[in-house]
């Protein structure tokens, strides 16, 4: 112990880098924390395909139909991106406890061999800065996210106003055991089971339900939002693909819960409002 | 038991206190069986009392409830009190009314004092045999819930038909969820935080010997309650038993209603009672930087089901009015708010998940250092970030209604506070990666089940991330992700780390050692099914497959059959665990007094553990986790600094 002493005349040591430094150069010099970062490495790209499978497994049904979906995907694929490195991290440490430093078995408990290790400044300091980095990371990529698609969904529309654009089409969505009907208010009130969109045009939803909590599930539009008793929801979008996609009750609503689902047809301007003429819903927009 | 300077009990000049009337009483008659005879004698006379007073044609204005439903609510009633009652659970309250105390005599028998294998079926005091009833009543539960579990999965594996009919099927999935929540809450606190803390911390026996089970028997009472559920209809309403949907279930919902109510306060006695042990009981010298991160772990655990319970508690009283006499706190028709019964179910619901995760992080960071012989990295860490997420498990309930759009303007600070929360789990993580890093590897199941505790809550952790951001929940919520994601903590990190615990402390609390190959196959082979499991259920979630449902779109079929195979392996796997728990219960290997070579004091005790603990209390001189030898890396840099300086000085 008496080495970690200089002499108390020694002059500071003169280096043009800190000793913290030093020490870190001189802990990557060790093998255990080589093959410690070879492992993190491997094991993350070894994780990285669980990215594509991830997305893979989100479009099954078809590609986002829907800005919403777009950006729902992109924050799955950046946040999947991000934990890699300390998950790969973690496990890397898990694996090579086994593999590389000493191990016993059998009933005798082993001499106390094991380095006495009570924390280590420069790591801790490490892990805390870079977990709380990635945190306010995932927070402010998450608030902007979020302040992105309320605007998206909600626009202007309040309870008791009109949609802030003329163009925005309104449907009254209500959930009642077990099914969805929806009401065009625009359209002399046409109602139907299955809900028809036009696309590239703003849709703003009324959400409420006449017995039990629901959840309005538009899957491939990234929408969802309770139908409550006694209580009307807002939420909106703008479908931008054509097609047929699902909607789905996402809160347990009773006995025939699963069965509560139908589907949305997201059409072409001209064929919306033909489909529109042709239900009896009277003027166009 | 000569030692003169302690107040050991039976020597003569300890004085005791004057004492009113004989020992004996009825109390030495009461036990397991009259306490079930009298539960059932007063739920049946309950029943029969209120069924002739009910008029055949009661109505309320709601939703009325038929006659069976106040006959098995009055039924429920007489049961718990009946039981309690039989059980001997108020004699000393009893005997203090009567103006007389229990005497020494009859507190030594209430402690199990000679009584054998009688007082494990007894209303006893003494917190080794509280711990080990807890134990008990954990296996039988998970027993139940498990089974329940199977059947959920087979219906979902058969995808061509319907198995079960939905009333049933609705049943099994909130009878299942309550049903492993309160097993999963028991887990550690109950078992190991009864029977170790005590003996961790130096005390005799818990500050309240008579509370401590009191809660336990409470508990039992409980468990029956859930389980007659099932019997009159279940509750199909999900745990969380969402109003108003609630309000139409058949009577079982007030089983569960009153399984709440009751396990409510079964909670709140034993979070005061372990919480007044750790704070008033500690040996002397036991400083908070001596105590063992496992006590940090349990009293963090109590203080939040403290004040989580509560809320839990209030929803189901109003929730039980509601139905019963027709109130309308939840009845939106009549001015009442679903959302206030989310937001008051909520408030325990995530501070709860803290209450069943913490403790068994902390029984894993306290069994480590055992095995890998070496101090726990960064104690101060472990304590800042167990504090952590006590400090900030209050303010995260709102991002269970992201998607109720009951304020979207709350859902910002409320991703803010969730997201927050992963700095001290993280904490939690770097303890445990720095603790295994560069340690002696003493391969023994329980450190087999840390790795598989880590492995789970990195997933789990990874995935709660998506959930905790409102963009990407929009997706999730209300999915099979949710599902997974849960799982992978609940039961991938609390279970696992459970198992481990209760192997480390097995020979302690039985005597015996836990079979290493049977329990080790068990393990694996559950942590195997456990990912096919509910690795496919977030392929499902993300296909966007919704939870609780009976059937499904084809688009589903493979990951649900890949996720009910799975289910049967964990099933086997868990069988398999509880063999090798009974096995080595009743004809294991003995184990000495110290078998992991822990320098802890739980296992300074003799073996078996005596009435009270230590002879003599002891006394606590230094910092826990002394194991270990100085870093020859460190004494190498030391040289090579020493080495620079010298060669400067020359220069």
């Amino acid at each position: 112990m008496t080495a970690t002493m200089p002499p108390p005349d020694a002059p500071e040591a003169p280096t043009n880098r800190p000793p913290s430094m030093h020490r870190v150069r001189n802990w990557m010099r060790r093998p255990y924390a080589r093959w410690v970062m070879v492992l993190t490495v491997v094991i993350g790209f070894l994780l990285l395909p669980l990215c594509w499978l991830l997305l893979a497994a989100m479009n099954q049904t078809g590609a986002p139909a829907s800005e919403i979906m777009q950006d729902i995907e992109t924050t799955v694929f950046v946040f999947t991106i991000v934990s890699i490195p300390i998950t790969a991290f973690v496990f890397a440490v898990l694996v090579y406890s086994l593999l590389g430093w000493k191990h016993v078995s059998g009933d005798e408990v082993p001499a106390d061999e094991s380095p006495a290790i009570r924390g280590n400044v420069i790591g801790a300091t490490l892990w805390t800065v870079v977990s709380s980095l990635l945190a306010m990371f995932l927070v402010v990529w998450g608030l902007v996210e979020l302040a992105q698609i309320t605007a998206n969904s909600y626009g202007t529309i309040s309870a008791d106003e009109q949609p802030g654009g003329k163009d925005a089409l309104i449907v009254n969505v209500t959930g009642q055991q077990w099914v969805w009907t929806f009401e065009y208010p625009q359209h002399d009130g046409l109602t139907s089971d299955v809900l028809y969109l036009p696309k590239d045009r703003a849709v703003y939803f009324n959400v409420t339900s006449k017995d039990v909590i629901h959840n309005f599930w538009a899957v491939e539009l990234g929408v969802k939002i309770d139908a409550n008793p006694g209580a009307i929801t807002q939420t909106g979008v703008t479908p931008n693909k054509a097609g047929t996609f699902n909607v789905r009750c996402a809160e347990l609503c009773g006995l025939h819960h699963a069965y509560m689902e139908t589907q949305i047809q997201v059409l072409e301007k001209d064929a919306f409002d033909s489909w529109v003429r042709e239900s009896g819903g009277g003027r166009t927009s | 038991m000569s030692t003169a300077t302690t107040t050991v009990r039976g020597v003569e000049q300890v004085t005791q206190p004057p004492q009113h009337g004989k020992p004996g009483g009825i109390m030495r008659h009461l036990n397991l069986g009259t306490g079930l005879l009298t539960g059932i004698v007063f739920a049946v006379g309950a029943g029969w009392i209120v069924a002739a007073l009910t008029p055949s044609s009661a109505t309320t204005p709601t939703f009325a409830p038929a006659e069976p439903e106040y006959v098995y609510l009055a039924g429920l009633i007489g049961w718990v009190i009946g039981f309690m009652l039989g059980m001997g659970a108020f004699i000393g309250p009893l005997r203090w009314m009567m103006g007389r105390d229990l005497t020494h005599d009859d507190a030594e028998y209430m402690a199990g004092k000679d009584l054998g294998v009688k007082r494990y079926f007894k209303f006893t005091t003494d917190h080794k045999v509280v711990g080990v009833q807890y134990l008990v009543v954990t296996l039988v539960i998970f027993g139940f819930g498990g089974t329940l579990a199977m059947l959920i999965r087979t219906e979902l594996g058969v995808t061509w038909s319907e198995v079960f009919s939905p009333e049933f099927y609705n049943s099994l999935i909130g009878t299942h969820g309550i049903a492993m929540i309160i097993a999963m809450i028991i887990a550690v606190s109950g078992p190991l935080g009864n029977f170790i803390v005590p003996m961790m911390i130096g005390a005799r026996d818990m500050a309240y010997p008579r509370l401590n089970a009191l809660s336990l028997w409470l508990l039992v009472a409980a468990a029956v309650c859930l389980i007659s559920s099932m019997f009159v209809g279940g509750m199909q309403d999900g745990w969380s038993a969402y109003q108003p949907l609630g309000s139409q279930a058949p009577p079982g919902m007030l089983g569960y209603q009153l399984t709440i109510i009751v396990f409510a306060i079964s909670t709140a006695i034993a979070s005061v009672n372990l919480m007044t042990t750790i704070l008033t009981m500690r040996a002397k010298g036991m400083t908070w930087s001596r105590t063992p991160i496992f006590v940090y772990g349990i009293f963090a655990s109590s203080l939040m089901g403290l004040y989580a319970f509560p809320f839990y508690q209030y929803s189901q009283i109003l929730a039980l009015t509601d139905r019963v006499w027709g109130t309308v706190f939840f009845n939106p028709l009549y001015g009442g708010s679903v959302w206030l019964y989310e937001n008051l179910f909520w408030l325990l619901g995530h501070p709860e998940v803290y209450v069943i995760i913490i403790p068994t992080a902390a029984v894993t960071l306290e069994l480590m250092p055992v095995f890998l012989r070496k101090p726990l990295f960064s104690y101060n860490f472990a304590i800042a970030g167990i504090v952590g997420v006590v400090a900030l498990s209050g303010l995260v309930w709102a991002h269970h209604m992201y998607m109720t759009g009951w304020a979207p303007a709350v859902n910002y600070p409320f991703m803010l506070s969730t997201e927050m929360i992963s700095i001290p789990v993280g904490f939690l993580v770097l303890v445990a990666i720095g603790t295994f890093w560069r340690g002696t590897v003493w391969t023994r199941l329980p450190l087999m089940a840390v790795y598989a505790l880590v492995f789970n809550k990195m997933i789990g952790g990874v995935t709660g991330i998506y959930l905790s951001d409102v963009p990407a929940d929009q997706y999730f919520h209300g999915s099979m992700f949710v599902v997974a994601h849960f799982h992978y903590m609940l039961m991938g990190a609390g279970l696992f780390g459970a198992m481990g615990g209760i192997a480390f402390y097995f020979p302690k609390m039985t005597g015996r050692i836990l079979d290493e190959r049977i329990g080790s196959i068990g393990l694996w082979t559950a942590f195997v099914g456990f990912q096919l499991t509910f690795g496919s259920m977030f392929v499902a979630g993300l296909q966007g497959m919704p939870r609780r449902v009976l059937q499904f779109d084809e688009q589903f079929n493979i990951s649900n059959w890949i996720s009910t195979i799975g289910a049967y392996i964990i099933g086997l796997g868990m069988l398999i665990f509880l063999a090798a728990i009974i096995f080595s219960w009743t004809s294991g290997v003995r184990a000495s007094g110290n078998p992991w070579g822990s320098k802890s004091l739980e296992w300074q005790t003799a073996q078996p553990v005596p009435l009270e603990n230590f002879e003599v209390l002891p006394v606590v001189t230094e910092r826990p986790y002394n194991y270990g030898v100085p870093d020859p890396y460190d004494e190498e840099l030391a040289a090579e600094d020493g080495d620079r300086v010298e060669k400067v000085g020359a220069s």
